[in-house]
């Protein structure tokens, strides 16, 4: 384990890891749960894959539970996904029975664990309910919400607000998508780890090698999409910005993905992507399992220009881990993208297909303007978005709920 | 003079800020002068000092985020210039800084031009925060010891020592500095160095290599040794 924190120091600088340790060390003994609702897929199983193994190397005594559904309740999460980001419609009657069957089934499961927990990080709202559901529970509970919910459908967010006002406290990415509730409402951006494989400095000739592997030849510039196949990541947006970019400059276009567990309505999207991109032997299509994060390091790696062009975006991971990869980004003007991309720092944010057109071509065309706003990208990433400096505010977190009230500028 | 045993060691402090949403969301002028009464001091704090803490890059044209949502959504750029300009490093307190503001914005609201009902294209959050301090045990002696520190302290604990250092103190000097006064004559050029930084048009990363780079030229010219 004391590798593992070299490591990390490597990156941010022992002091960092030191100062790290020393708010961990704080919380020593206290038992930490983190539930959401799929180990594998999606941002939120990414930043816990980093963050339980980080926390334990530092002592703390974490683990992590995934909750049960069937396909039913996924639907419902997933209405409920897409409707706390503003599309119309509401939950069916069958899906809010699903939804409070799931709940009471992993209460019965994880009750044990999640009532002796000192702290449980509840992922947004799959598992919300269980706060509700157990009322033997000692610790403090905080709802993390990592979706944007700046204007949700409101009978939505109503159903969501009633299981999550109980919390403790909640987390935000960005003060847009806070919403009145009873509690402290804490804003903090998600993050990347820079040693997992989705981000570690790849050998030489990997990149190339991979995208051979692929069938995608790299005797043009890839422009790359890297994101689940979602309406809310507007691939066919990508496809008509690409298309646009075509007619001045000769370039591949690449949209890889996967579904996760939880998203029953990816393979619909994945369909139209399909459909729209068939024919065309520059738009390069790719499925990618759950686990294939190195695959896509190496997509990102071997890319000229990466897009994240989002209708709707709690906070793009693919963002910053392009950056992270000294790639400038064009993304969609929205939710968390703003705080990632700095417009010609080291990025574009854009609002339409025609938007992102032009800047791929201002990017291919300027090739030292893309380097430097690649070095830039790279130093934000480091001083910003890393795993560190997230596990650090969120054990912060804990630390002030454990002495709330007094002066905003305290000593602990 | 570096052996001398009755030197008060510097010892590193480091802090965590944690922020807050207030609820409060304003999106025209006469909005945000009638919300800033209600605004937890730790508010100001954030949107004045506590930003340096949150992705910033150092290309930011204003000194808080007032001055910069004035400009950037409402477009009032005279108005961003207005609040740019108040060094709230030279008040008292954070009420004082609040006062100014206060002040500044009445002025504007006064000449009554357009841009003080104008609706800004997107609004402005109020966002409070907790920092939370904490020592690192770390403590050095001796120049050469500091000069190394400080090169490899946290940011956080840059911040805490180099800016807000600057606040928390009555003469407005950051923590290394009132440090290096006990060192006399043979650390004045290198203090007036430190001090002179303009910490406000530089992202904190930026600053960081500043102040290394301050130290490592006094370090080179043998003041780590002569001091």
């Amino acid at each position: 384990m004391p590798d593992m924190i070299a490591r990390y120091a490597e990156v941010v600088g022992p002091h960092t890891m030191d100062s790290l340790k020393i708010i961990a060390d704080m919380l020593r003994g206290k038992r930490i749960v983190h539930v959401n609702s799929t180990k594998e897929g999606g941002g939120v199983a990414e930043i816990l894959s980093s963050m339980v193994p980080l926390s334990r190397a530092l002592g703390l005594d974490v683990s992590w539970e995934v909750i049960e559904g069937n396909p039913e309740f996924f639907a419902c999460t997933k209405t409920l996904h897409n409707s706390l980001q503003g599309m119309p419609g509401g939950l069916s009657e069958g899906q809010v029975e699903a939804y409070a069957e799931t709940s009471r089934l992993n209460a019965l499961r994880l009750g044990g664990t999640l009532e002796d927990a000192d702290y449980v990080f509840i992922h947004d709202p799959q598992p919300a309910a269980l706060l509700g559901l157990l009322p033997g529970r000692r610790g403090k509970w905080i709802w993390r919400c990592h979706i944007d919910v700046s204007s949700p459908n409101r009978s939505v967010w109503r159903f969501v607000k009633k299981h999550v006002e109980g919390y403790d406290a909640s987390i935000f990415s960005l003060p847009d998508f806070a919403q009145p509730l009873p509690h402290t409402q804490c804003l903090i951006t998600p993050s990347i780890d820079p040693l997992s494989d989705k981000n570690i400095p790849l050998q030489k000739g990997e990149a190339e090698r991979v995208y051979g592997e692929l069938g995608v030849p790299l005797d043009k510039p890839v422009v790359l999409q890297v994101s689940r196949f979602d309406r809310f990541k507007d691939p066919l947006g990508v496809i008509e910005s690409f298309r646009i970019a075509r007619k001045h400059v000769d370039l591949r276009l690449v949209l890889a993905g996967g579904g996760a567990t939880d998203d029953p309505e990816s393979g619909a999207v994945l369909d139209e992507v399909q459909r729209a991109a068939a024919q065309d032997p520059d738009i390069h299509v790719l499925v990618l399992p759950p686990d294939a994060h190195r695959t896509i390091n190496a997509l990102q790696t071997g890319a000229a220009v990466v897009m994240q062009k989002s209708t709707k975006e709690g906070f793009g991971l693919t963002v910053t881990e392009a950056l992270w990869k000294k790639k400038p980004v064009i993304g969609g003007d929205v939710g968390g993208i703003r705080l990632q991309i700095i417009n010609r720092f080291n990025g574009f944010r854009v609002r339409s297909p025609e938007g992102a057109a032009m800047r791929i071509r201002y990017l291919l065309a300027h090739r030292w303007k893309r380097e430097r706003m690649g070095v830039n990208a790279r130093q934000y990433v480091l001083e910003n978005f890393l795993i560190t400096g997230q596990l650090r505010r969120y054990l912060s977190l804990l630390i002030a709920l454990d002495s709330p009230g007094g002066e905003w500028e305290r000593w602990i | 003079m570096t052996e001398n045993a009755n030197l008060v060691p510097f010892r590193f402090m480091d802090c965590s800020l944690l922020t807050t949403s207030t609820g409060l969301r304003v999106q025209s002028l006469r909005e945000l002068r009638a919300a800033l009464p209600a605004a937890p001091v730790s508010s100001i704090y954030y949107h004045f000092w506590g930003r340096m803490l949150r992705p910033h890059i150092a290309e930011s044209e204003y000194n808080n985020d007032f001055a910069s949502w004035a400009d950037s959504a409402l477009g009032d750029a005279e108005l961003a210039e207005e609040l740019s300009a108040i060094n709230a490093a030279d008040c008292s307190g954070l009420e004082e800084v609040r006062a100014v503001l206060e002040d500044i914005l009445d002025a504007h609201l006064d000449r009554g031009d357009f841009l003080s009902w104008k609706k800004g294209d997107r609004e402005f959050h109020f966002i409070a925060c907790t920092k939370l301090m904490f020592d690192t045990g770390r403590e050095v002696s001796s120049l050469r010891d500091f000069i190394e520190a400080v090169r490899t302290t946290s940011l956080q604990s840059f911040f805490h020592h180099y800016i807000d250092g600057r606040r928390r103190s009555a003469e407005g000097k950051d923590d290394f500095t009132a440090w290096l006064e006990q060192f006399g004559a043979g650390t004045e050029r290198l203090r007036t160095s430190l001090q002179s930084v303009d910490t406000y048009l530089f992202s904190l990363g930026e600053l960081k290599t500043q102040v290394v780079s301050i130290l490592g030229r006094f370090s080179r010219g043998g003041g780590a040794e002569n001091a």
